[in-house]
């Protein structure tokens, strides 16, 4: 019994992630739309890494997004790969981009930083949008087919149907998840924790802060490549809007909508703002209007997210018997501590 | 004078801001396991000097000598795998880790590539545990180990400030002003806390209460305006005409700078 609930609490997350994947298919009618919301998850969940654990605010989560969209888009159509090695090469890909981003911007702080990562997203789109063929220019790259799973001939798991489609989104996601997780605790996750909150002492007790700030910056990359290669097989194309700074600024704002405090409230802020907006945008079309009010909320009174407010409701429900241990998580200022 | 070998040596350390000197041409030997005290009114680049000593920024000219390796060009992080560490003068702190957090993050900073591992949590060899313990006795926090650290008091922070330097098992230890803004029931404390780190470190500290220079310190270096003025024993520096009559005065009997 004790076991049983030592290996609840230590997978506490994971469990709660499972559920979630569990309910989407059993309260929602559209399978593109519940996949949607896995894949921007994740790509929120890179964007925490970096915002959330190490206080860097990223405008380049947009280029890590296209590279994976393209590359899936580009081995798929063109070579005969299987479907796992081409996500593996869309994993790398957005790895590498952002390794190569991090490098540079890095050697900043604070605005600069954040200057040098809106400058790369801007030349990333004017990139794509100068090589068409590679990228397909202004149309993208169309016709991406979605292979199902299959070995030697004998097809394992269709992925015809968008519920399908979830199901193998799903399971990646949830080991996705499971490996950040492992990361965000890990001795790696806990130390960008100290270069976060303060960064002069973390190089003044014998960190090399471009190290650890690179390194978060790849895994970021590549799970941000992920999701990219992930979304391009399920829409079919990888258009150029994958690769526009709209991108970026999407998954920041899913990331801060749902909290920085740890990597699952990232799935909160995905879920939010597209089934939120999908609803919004039956009712009206310019719900983004709406979004605004939402995160000027969120700025102002609600630093810790969607997430920090259901946890302070879940606290006051068990009637404040257990007070909110000290969070890891508490509100990261944007500006001055990127 | 104690004829302990040198551990560190700076060589005509020289800082420039645009034109301002900040430092020009310091030389300084610092003795192991000795407290060595820098002082000198505000201004005078106590502080420059550390940053200098400890590689928080670069020098304009002059070389660094630390146990025998030149580490002049060296950032702060390589030095601290030299045995170097410091305390700050204003304290800087994890504020939303616990007490407990900011000792091991200390502790491992002497091995900066396990940082790097993204697989392993920090437990078991990882967490520190002897070593944190052992700080968080010394310091008196053990009540507070668990403790996010924004919420302890002045004094407490202060004292961690130290730990912080101590944690990573250094050779020399560098103390930028270990007791400013603490209250006077903290400053023994802090006095007892740093005489017994001679042992088994090398101190060098930067402190303004002059009964706690006086006391505990085997060497004292008296700076003024990017130099050396003087440098002795503290009974030789008490009595200094030069250090008298240049500025010290009244502080030197007691007053705070």
């Amino acid at each position: 019994m004790n076991t049983a609930m030592t290996i609840l609490r230590k997978n506490f997350h994971l469990l709660l992630a499972l559920a979630f994947v569990l309910a989407m298919p059993l309260t929602m009618q559209s399978g593109s739309l519940a996949s949607e919301v896995l894949i921007y998850g994740l790509a929120a969940m890179g964007c925490n890494l970096l915002l959330g654990h190490t206080g860097l605010l990223s405008f380049g989560q947009g280029i890590f997004f296209g590279l994976g969209s393209y590359t899936i888009a580009l081995t798929l159509t063109r070579w005969p790969l299987p479907m796992p090695l081409a996500l593996a090469l869309a994993v790398v890909a957005g790895a590498v981009g952002a390794a190569l981003v991090g490098w540079v911007a890095i050697r900043q702080r604070g605005t600069y930083f954040v200057m040098l990562t809106l400058a790369f997203a801007q030349m990333f789109y004017f990139l794509a949008y100068s090589m068409p063929g590679l990228t397909g220019g202004d149309n993208g790259l169309m016709d991406i087919p979605r292979p199902s799973l299959a070995v030697g001939g004998f097809t394992l798991w269709p992925l015809v149907s968008p519920w399908q489609y979830y199901g193998f989104v799903a399971v990646v996601f949830l080991v996705a998840f499971w490996l950040l997780q492992k990361v965000s605790a890990s001795v790696f996750g806990r130390t960008l924790l100290a270069v976060r909150d303060n960064e002069e002492r973390a190089g003044a007790i014998g960190y090399d802060l471009r190290l650890l700030k690179l390194q978060a910056f790849v895994i970021s990359g590549a799970v941000t490549g992920l999701a990219g290669a992930l979304h391009a097989m399920m829409t079919g194309i990888a258009p150029l809007a994958s690769a526009e700074y709209h991108t970026s600024e999407m998954i920041l704002v899913m990331t801060v909508i749902g909290g920085t405090g740890n990597l699952l409230a990232s799935l909160l802020g995905s879920a939010f703002y597209l089934i939120v907006g999908d609803w919004l945008s039956t009712l009206w079309p310019r719900w983004l209007l709406l979004l605004g009010v939402v995160l000027m909320v969120i700025s102002l009174g609600m630093q810790r997210g969607l997430w920090g407010l259901f946890e302070s409701a879940w606290n006051r429900l068990r009637g404040a018997k257990h007070p909110a241990k000290a969070q890891e998580g508490t509100p990261v200022g944007t500006g001055d501590k990127a | 004078m104690s004829t302990a070998p040198i551990l560190l040596e700076a060589i005509g350390v020289e800082k420039r801001y645009d034109k301002f000197a900040a430092l020009s041409g310091v030389d300084l030997k610092v003795r192991a396991n000795t407290v060595h005290s820098v002082i000198g009114p505000n201004g005078a680049g106590k502080t420059t000097l550390f940053h200098m000593l400890t590689g928080t920024k670069a020098v304009s000219g002059g070389r660094i000598v630390f146990d025998g390796h030149d580490v002049t060009r060296e950032p702060d992080h390589r030095r601290v795998q030299r045995g170097m560490a410091r305390s700050f003068q204003v304290t800087s702190l994890f504020l939303t880790l616990p007490v407990r957090e900011n000792l091991r993050l200390a502790a491992q900073g002497t091995a900066p590539a396990q940082a790097l591992n993204c697989w392993s949590a920090p437990v078991g060899a990882r967490s520190r545990a002897d070593v944190v313990a052992r700080v968080l006795a010394r310091l008196g926090l053990e009540r507070h180990a668990d403790t996010p650290v924004g919420n302890l008091s002045h004094g407490q922070q202060r004292r961690l400030e130290v730990g912080m330097a101590l944690a990573a098992g250094p050779k020399a230890i560098f103390l930028d002003e270990p007791t400013s803004g603490m209250g006077i029931d903290d400053l023994d404390d802090m006095k007892r806390l740093i005489q017994g780190l001679k042992d088994e470190h090398t101190v060098v500290l930067i402190e303004h209460n002059m009964n706690i220079v006086m006391d505990i310190s085997d060497t004292v270096t008296v700076m003024q305006q990017g130099r050396v003025l003087a440098e002795g024993h503290p009974h030789a520096i008490r009595s200094d005409e030069r250090v008298r009559s240049a500025y010290l005065g009244n502080m030197i009997t007691g007053g705070k700078a």
